[in-house]
């Protein structure tokens, strides 16, 4: 079984470039380094007059090994430094586990 | 047993509602995770930097793993608490009581209604049995004879560093080495022991703290 992380967040089209580079950069390290695999980075269009939608998607075997990439991530003082600077970018969002069909 | 506590700050911009889903989820956490036993909340009403306290229990370390690894953990629970979850409501404080807890051979602690209170201590720097045993003393001291005190436990808070398996250390030792979680029949008891002023600890706890609360639970 593999099961999915996905964060789906909202940014301002002023704040997309950075928010992206942030997850690119530092999130993927942690992330990664901890356990996950990073899937995608996807977002909508900058040009609606809305804000835009971040959609980053993690994967993992299932919710043993994320218990195992969560406490690497508690216990990793970059998380927190990516968590905070995030959460600064950001005006909204969610966080949904999700797990193939077949 | 493993006795377990979650204490939390909360956004002040959090809405009514998404607090109010957390408090739920916390009280009917046991539907979906029958390891997590006695569910309980409340709101503090101590001057400590907290706001909603989560109290339960687990059977074993074993029961706590399984809850560990369980979908309505990460999944509903960790939702508006995780440092990376852009549905986090909580937020950072300098109380050192995120997850405290230990260990005990029966549920002594239930409580069926009334007022929660916990003391959270440090014998540092020496934690060792005797000094724990000489917090004892004082702890007997300070509850001897008092009415509506009903529930009175002091233990090692042995649950925030190993909050991973509920048996190893994972993390340095906590700022509270020891916790004295009271139960009280109301709020108007533990008021009329407060007002006596018989907490006098020794010298050689080094900082005290306290949290409490009425007990909401399930249902």
């Amino acid at each position: 079984m593999t099961a999915y992380l996905v964060d789906t967040v909202q940014v301002r089209p002023a704040d997309v470039a950075s928010y992206v580079e942030l997850v690119e950069g530092d999130g993927v390290a942690v992330m990664t380094g901890a356990g996950a695999a990073f899937m995608s980075c996807w977002t909508t269009s900058a040009e609606l007059g809305e804000d835009v939608d971040v959609q980053v998607t993690w994967s993992f075997g299932d919710h043993t090994e994320w218990n195992e990439i969560r406490k690497n991530l508690v216990l990793d003082r970059r998380w927190h430094d990516f968590a905070r600077r995030a959460a600064g970018l950001r005006t909204g969002g969610t966080r949904r586990f999700y797990y193939p069909v077949h | 047993m493993l006795r377990r506590y979650e204490m939390y700050s909360l956004d002040p911009n959090a809405s009514p509602a998404a607090v109010q889903r957390l408090t739920q989820s916390f009280l009917e956490c046991g539907r979906f995770v029958p390891e997590v036993l006695d569910s309980a909340v409340g709101t503090n009403l101590s001057d400590a930097p907290v706001r909603l306290v989560w109290e339960h229990a687990y059977e074993s370390p074993a029961a706590y793993q399984r809850y560990m690894v369980h979908p309505f953990h990460a999944c509903i629970l960790d939702r508006p608490l995780l440092a990376d979850s852009p549905e986090r409501i909580v937020t950072s404080n300098d109380l050192g009581a995120g997850l405290l807890g230990y260990e005990c051979a029966s549920p002594v602690y239930r409580l069926a209604a009334g007022v929660r209170r916990l003391v959270l201590v440090d014998l540092s720097p020496d934690r060792s049995p005797a000094a724990a045993a000489r917090f004892d003393e004082a702890v007997a001291r300070a509850s001897d004879g008092v009415k509506g005190l009903v529930v009175s436990i002091v233990a090692e808070n042995s649950m925030a560093a190993a909050w991973f398996d509920g048996v190893t250390p994972i993390a340095p030792p906590p700022r509270w080495s020891h916790v004295w979680e009271q139960g009280w029949e109301s709020l108007a008891a533990f008021e009329g022991y407060r007002a006596e002023g018989r907490e006098q600890w020794p010298g050689f706890v080094r900082e005290s703290a306290s949290v409490h609360y009425e007990l909401v639970t399930p249902g």
